[in-house]
């Protein structure tokens, strides 16, 4: 890209309804896919995308993600000039200001757009799992001469209330957002994905910073008062798999997409790979009494029991006997000899005891806590 | 006392040809994710040398497009690090570890170094030495040099001091000696030599017999655990593969497996590398299977070396042994007139 974009990527979320997963790291930094972590998402595809210029705002639980992230290395972040440059909320002479919504944590960090100095500015959520080309978006923003450009993705008409949706013209020109409306006029939803003139945006942010009504948020603020002000806001629609993870089942379902090689998100595509931070352990190995069927594997595991339609993390040991079905194992996690696991995920380097299996089967879907493996060992059901 | 290192990947192994001919012997895939050179190098990281020297000939495309900057070992360093140094012959050096020869054109290595030993090692042995204590054992013997002895052998690494490295890479010639290697064997006057006992597991990969049967021989938990120690990694060019895809029908067992795979057929007793697909209705057994090959569907392959990028179309039937497996070279396409 000829112009300068400068993508910010927030990641300061904190991912609640994902319960013990999210205690000590934020949401971007959920392992996902067997060896990924989400943020891995948005990062590869600024990579992919030719964009070497990428703020990540970081606030609940950052230290996972700042040493994730590092120099940048993994994503071809680390540069002379631009590169990827870790945004946490700092100290000012007046004190220190937290990021209240998603306008307020990109206006604290005006000072590192202007040095950046962009033509365009790139809004990322680095809780999204999706493959994008973000410069065919740019491009797209350009050509329609838009103040902003919203990314947008048809979602099933039954689940467009769950949404911000986007009512468009049939230019594509936005005429309305319509956050969870109960009757959706249309079933385009906004993913967080926008494109900004940076001039333009500049100017927002620092007239939503001094309103004091203001909730300090892109969706909820910053768009609608572009649209009253008659802006000229577009809609990209894009086409593909794109999911916000937001709870256990989610999280789940995201998973098991992966094992679906006609629907899900393709992970064996050279052209677009998605970068991570890769650990250094041996190939994994099938023994003699192992059986895997329809699941994905990653380094470092031994599988001795079956596993079947599971998404299994490294350095995962699966005893003999051990069943493990429809099922996410996060890493350094070991399945004892006879366990029986089935619609669960395991958080990293848990250890579930020989013969356990769960008590009560939920409807949905088990995180697979300490908690409720002592809660099985006191009952005595071993 | 502070130890460098010099490893010699440029020595010539006359039974790997098949395997070495867009490569050193030191780039050869192991193990399924690794090169051969990754264990030397990985063995020398772990006691904290700093100061690593990689003699090279040609043709070492592949192994520097394997090495790079060394930022895989942590060798990118601005003090010391790593030194790719390559040799002015070509198609392999003399057949013994440590030429001196290949020392000479690089004297400076030697001269500008600060350390006070050296390790002298190859770049085909696969194993957990540790170079810390082989040092502490060199110092109290007080023998000029030390050489690591495993079960069957000699493991094809040696401590001298860096002092008498450059008396020996000066006098090499009158000496009428080649290598390290070749003065420990011949035991010239007047040093002294003594041998450092290493228990653990180790590989020496000196003909496609050896290649075949020690890759294999990884599919016993026993050597696994041996090799890859939790706190002794074994560190390799990192490759952003996805983890590998067991589709259902597929039946592995008994089998090593990097990532990136797809894997609809049958797979036993076998050692799979990145990014292979494997078809259905395909039985492997006891193959070794190169980064990015393809295997059609419906084929049955025994006692089978496929090397890098080796397309085998559906159908072909390859049946070796274990004494003389069929090794198909890298990039070759097999179809099923071919194999008959």
């Amino acid at each position: 890209m000829n112009e300068k974009v400068v993508a910010m990527l927030l990641a300061g979320g904190q991912g609640s309804r994902l319960k013990s997963l999210t205690y000590d790291i934020a949401k971007p930094a959920i392992p996902y896919g067997g060896k990924y972590r989400i943020i891995d998402f948005p990062l590869s595809n600024c990579t992919n995308s030719g964009i070497t210029t990428v703020g990540v705002l970081t606030q609940y639980q950052p230290h996972a993600l700042h040493r994730y992230i590092g120099l940048g290395t993994p994503w071809d972040l680390d540069r002379h000039k631009g590169g990827v440059t870790m945004l946490p909320p700092y100290a000012e002479i007046d004190g220190i200001k937290w990021y209240a919504g998603t306008a307020s944590a990109i206006y604290q960090n005006i000072n590192y757009l202007t040095s950046c100095d962009p033509d365009y500015v790139l809004i990322l959520s680095g809780d999204h799992i999706y493959k994008m080309d973000y410069e065919k978006l740019v491009e797209y923003h350009k050509e329609k001469q838009a103040d902003v450009t919203v990314s947008v993705l048809e979602v099933p008409w039954e689940e467009a209330s769950r949404f911000g949706i986007v009512n468009t013209d049939d230019d594509m020109h936005i005429v309305e957002f319509d956050e969870k409306p109960e009757k959706p006029k249309s079933n385009l939803a906004s993913m967080g994905v926008y494109v900004f003139d940076w001039k333009k945006l500049e100017h927002y942010l620092e007239e939503d910073n001094s309103n004091e009504q203001s909730s300090h948020d892109f969706g909820k603020d910053i768009l609608p008062k572009m649209l009253a002000e008659q802006k000229k806001m577009v809609a990209y629609p894009f086409k593909g798999y794109w999911k916000d993870v937001g709870t256990v089942d989610s999280l789940w379902e995201a998973n098991m997409d992966l094992l679906d090689p006609s629907e899900g998100l393709v992970l064996h595509d050279p052209a677009w790979r998605i970068y991570s931070s890769n650990p250094q352990l041996p190939p994994q190995v099938i023994t003699d009494t192992g059986r895997v069927q329809g699941s994905m594997v990653n380094e470092g595991c031994v599988i001795s029991g079956t596993v079947n339609h599971s998404v299994i993390f490294q350095n995962v040991l699966v005893e003999q006997e051990a069943v493990v079905e429809d099922s996410v194992i996060m890493s350094g996690t070991k399945i004892g000899r006879g366990a029986q696991l089935s619609r669960v995920i395991v958080p990293p380097d848990v250890t579930v005891p020989e013969n356990y299996q769960l008590l009560e089967p939920a409807a949905g879907i088990t995180l697979l806590t300490q908690d409720l493996i002592d809660s099985w060992k006191e009952s005595g059901q071993q | 006392m502070t130890l460098m290192a010099a490893v010699d990947a440029s020595v010539k192994v006359a039974g790997l040809q098949d395997l070495t001919i867009h490569r050193s012997v030191s780039s050869i895939p192991f193990a399924g994710r690794y090169r051969l050179i990754d264990f030397a190098l990985s063995n020398l990281v772990n006691a904290d040398i700093n100061s690593v020297g990689i003699f090279a000939s040609q043709p070492f495309g592949s192994l520097i497009d394997h090495i790079g900057v060394g930022k895989s070992w942590d060798l990118d360093r601005r003090k010391e690090g790593l030194f790719f140094l390559p040799t002015t012959h070509q198609n392999g050096g003399i057949a013994t570890v440590g030429s001196f020869r290949d020392f000479e054109e690089n004297l400076q290595f030697f001269e500008k170094s600060r350390q006070t030993h050296v390790v002298v090692t190859s770049s085909f042995v696969a194993g957990q030495l540790d170079y810390k204590e082989m040092l502490a054992s060199h110092l109290a013997s007080g023998n000029d040099i030390t050489e690591a002895i495993g079960a069957s052998g000699s493991l094809k690494s040696y401590i001298l001091s860096r002092r008498l490295i450059l008396e020996l890479i000066h006098s090499y010639r009158e000496k009428r000696i080649l290598s390290v290697e070749d003065l420990v064997n011949l035991k010239k006057a007047p040093y002294t030599y003594g041998v450092y006992e290493y228990k653990g597991y180790f590989a020496i990969i000196d003909s496609i017999q050896q290649y075949f049967k020690e890759s294999l021989g990884l599919l016993d938990e026993n050597n696994r655990r041996l090799l890859f120690l939790p706190q002794a990694p074994i560190y390799t060019k990192v490759k952003d593969e996805p983890p590998t895809r067991y589709l259902d029908g597929s039946d592995v067992s008994n089998s090593m497996m990097a990532n990136g795979s797809t894997i609809m057929g049958n797979v036993k007793n076998s050692i799979i590398s990145r990014a292979v697909t494997i078809g259905r209705n395909a039985n492997l057994d006891s193959c070794i299977i190169m980064q990015k090959c393809t295997i059609e569907e419906n084929c049955e392959l025994a006692y089978v070396v496929a090397d890098k990028d080796v397309y085998i179309e559906k159908g072909v039937k390859l049946t070796g042994t274990a004494d003389r497996p069929i090794v198909l070279r890298k990039g070759e396409r097999v179809t099923k007139e071919d194999a008959q």
